[in-house]
């Protein structure tokens, strides 16, 4: 198969599609048999304007739901459409109805598709209040005509499928990207446009610790455009051993002034957001919920449940990156290991794994004085040492640079990299998915967006 | 201040019916969750005194979260002995408190709600 192009980020409309509600529409509408299908999508607020979310498809039978057409070769029933758009008022959400065009790179609605959506989407709009339109596609490429409640109508400028490479089509493909001669070793490989899309991208770095630093230093070197730092806790003693660039100067001050320092120093046209707080406070939660991608490299549960609630609700792919020494009491090491975990959209998540326990993160929401008390056992810091924190830090940003600029040889590659250094293994471990999950299915918070609120 | 959301109010809801008759405190904790107690709540002859109040907090991770710990006023055995494990004598919101630390294993967030648990740990603590 030819590789898809490389499409930066691009401001306006978008739509973001979970990778199977994706494989799904693309089986079904890209077929031998041209078929249509809607989407149901959630709405939010994104880095570079509105998103919408899909939560849902409904695939259109042949020859019941999608049948011929009185103008065009085939069309959707009209009691298929009503049903759809029926359960797009009631539940809030957008009416997405695609469909698919021969072709590779290039795709736009044809005179009888844009005629067509000129009889119908007004009366659609007008029944359900929602956002209606259309989506057509090709392997490479997505066009979208949307129709708004106010009576605007806008043109979908990318189609975003968070997979193993995150996929961002557009109507036809970007123009080449401007050389950047300060990054021309690393655009030799990622390209002008790969090197485009990171300075057009907005990532969190939730935990700024012995991970999180590394990650920040990373990822503003790379030409990562906009940083969203959240951390409240300062700087100990025993933190600088592991921390990037940090000095006795800093003990005492925020993580986030000194990981905010160190990116400037990589690379002074970064753009930072500082958040000296918690990730479940409001103020976290709504720079979270539009970035592009979140690496969270904070230990508690909390932080685990926030994020992977950011992840299915709002659709921004994460990765969970941590090291676990196991320490007996008597000083025995077990087997460490380093954890990459890729966290999708509706693919499973980190309940689904049971990576968040409910009592734990019960005793993490409780406020700092009453935590320590609240936990029966008192807890220990852990084992931490630097190179650990590389190995699993680097993993992750090499895994989100090939994701970005689609250079992973598998898109369906969605693995977590658990290393074990004491043996020198490696192994992949697949992400498990409860069909009964109230946050990664369609039955659950998947793609509410701003419609299941936030905090969620 | 974050205003609780619809699955902390209906927790609320339902402690206040599963304690009907009980006056039932509730304030914002500040991060989206609530904490609450329970007054005049009765545990028992093995108890001194036999009715105290009834403490928890239902934090902005409800249902996810379990409810863990509870707290209740400080209390002495009218036999004399000590508290048994998982209680331990704490500050908790500025009062003298005892901490009951009973986890909820293979908890569901559909089923195993606030009221329901707050229920279990007054029984548990009443059969002690």
């Amino acid at each position: 198969m030819a590789r898809r192009p490389v499409n930066p980020p691009a401001t306006g409309w978008s739509l973001t599609i979970p990778p199977k509600i994706w494989d799904r529409l693309s089986d079904h509408v890209l077929g031998s048999a041209a078929r249509g299908a809607v989407l149901l999508a959630g709405l939010a607020d994104g880095p570079r304007g509105p998103r919408l979310l899909a939560r849902e498809l409904i695939l259109a039978d042949e020859g019941r739901d999608y049948i011929p057409g009185e103008f065009g070769h085939r069309a959707l029933a009209p009691t298929f459409v009503r049903d759809a758009v029926i359960r797009a008022r009631d539940e809030g959400l957008a009416y997405i109805a695609a469909h698919a065009h021969l072709g590779l790179d290039h795709v736009g609605f044809s005179e009888i598709d844009l005629a067509s959506h000129e009889r119908g989407y007004p009366s659609l709009s007008q029944i359900s209040g929602q956002v209606v339109g259309a989506l057509v596609i090709t392997d490479h490429a997505a066009a979208g005509d949307l129709w708004l409640p106010d009576g605007r109508r806008e043109e979908l400028a990318e189609t975003i499928i968070p997979t193993g490479n995150l996929l961002r089509l557009r109507s036809q493909p970007a123009e080449e990207g401007r050389p950047d001669s300060l990054h021309d070793r690393q655009a030799r490989l990622l390209g002008d446009l790969g090197q485009e899309t990171l300075r057009r991208l907005r990532v969190a770095v939730v935990g700024l610790g012995g991970v999180g630093s590394i990650l920040v230093e990373e990822l503003a070197r790379l030409g990562v455009g906009e940083l969203v730092l959240i951390d409240d806790e300062t700087v100990e003693e025993t933190n600088l051993p592991r921390l990037v660039a940090s000095g006795r100067e800093d003990i005492g001050r925020l993580k986030t002034e000194v990981a905010a320092r160190n990116a400037r120093r990589a690379n002074p046209d970064v753009r930072l957001i500082e958040i000296a707080r918690r990730v479940e406070r409001p103020e976290s939660l709504e720079e979270l919920v539009r970035c592009d991608w979140i690496f969270l490299a904070a230990d508690g549960d909390a932080a685990r449940h926030w994020v992977n609630g950011t992840v299915q609700q709002y659709l921004v792919p994460a990765t969970q990156v941590g090291v676990k020494v196991p320490l007996t009491p008597q000083g025995d090491v077990g087997q460490i290991h380093t954890a990459t975990r890729l966290v999708l959209p509706g693919s499973g998540c980190l309940w689904c794994s049971r990576l968040i326990d409910p009592t734990r993160l019960a005793v993490d929401m409780h406020p700092a004085g009453e935590r320590d008390a609240a936990q029966y056992v008192p807890g220990v810091p852990a084992p931490s040492v630097i190179t650990l924190n590389t190995l699993a830090a680097g993993e992750a940003v090499n895994h989100f640079v090939f994701a970005v600029v689609g250079l992973h040889d598998e898109e369906n590659d969605h693995a977590s990299v658990i290393h074990r250094p004491r043996t020198r293994q490696r192994d992949l471990q697949e992400p498990r998915q409860d069909p009964t999950c109230r946050w990664c299915t369609s039955t659950g918070r998947l793609g509410l967006g701003r419609k299941g609120s936030t905090p969620f | 201040m974050t205003s609780p959301t619809p699955a902390i109010a209906e927790a609320v809801e339902a402690v206040r019916a599963q304690f009907a008759g009980h006056p039932v405190e509730v304030v914002p904790d500040g991060s989206g969750g609530v904490y609450v107690v329970v007054e005049q709540v009765e545990i028992g002859a093995a108890y001194v005194p036999s009715m105290t109040w009834l403490g928890f907090q239902i934090s902005a991770a409800y249902p996810d979260a379990d409810i863990y710990p509870h707290y209740v006023g400080p209390l002495t055995r009218t036999d004399g002995g000590a508290h048994g494990q998982a209680i331990q004598s704490v500050t908790w919101q500025d009062k003298p408190a005892l901490q009951i630390s009973r986890r909820s294993n293979r908890r569901d967030p559909n089923i195993d709600s606030a009221a329901l648990k707050a229920e279990r740990i007054r029984k548990w603590l009443a059969d002690q």
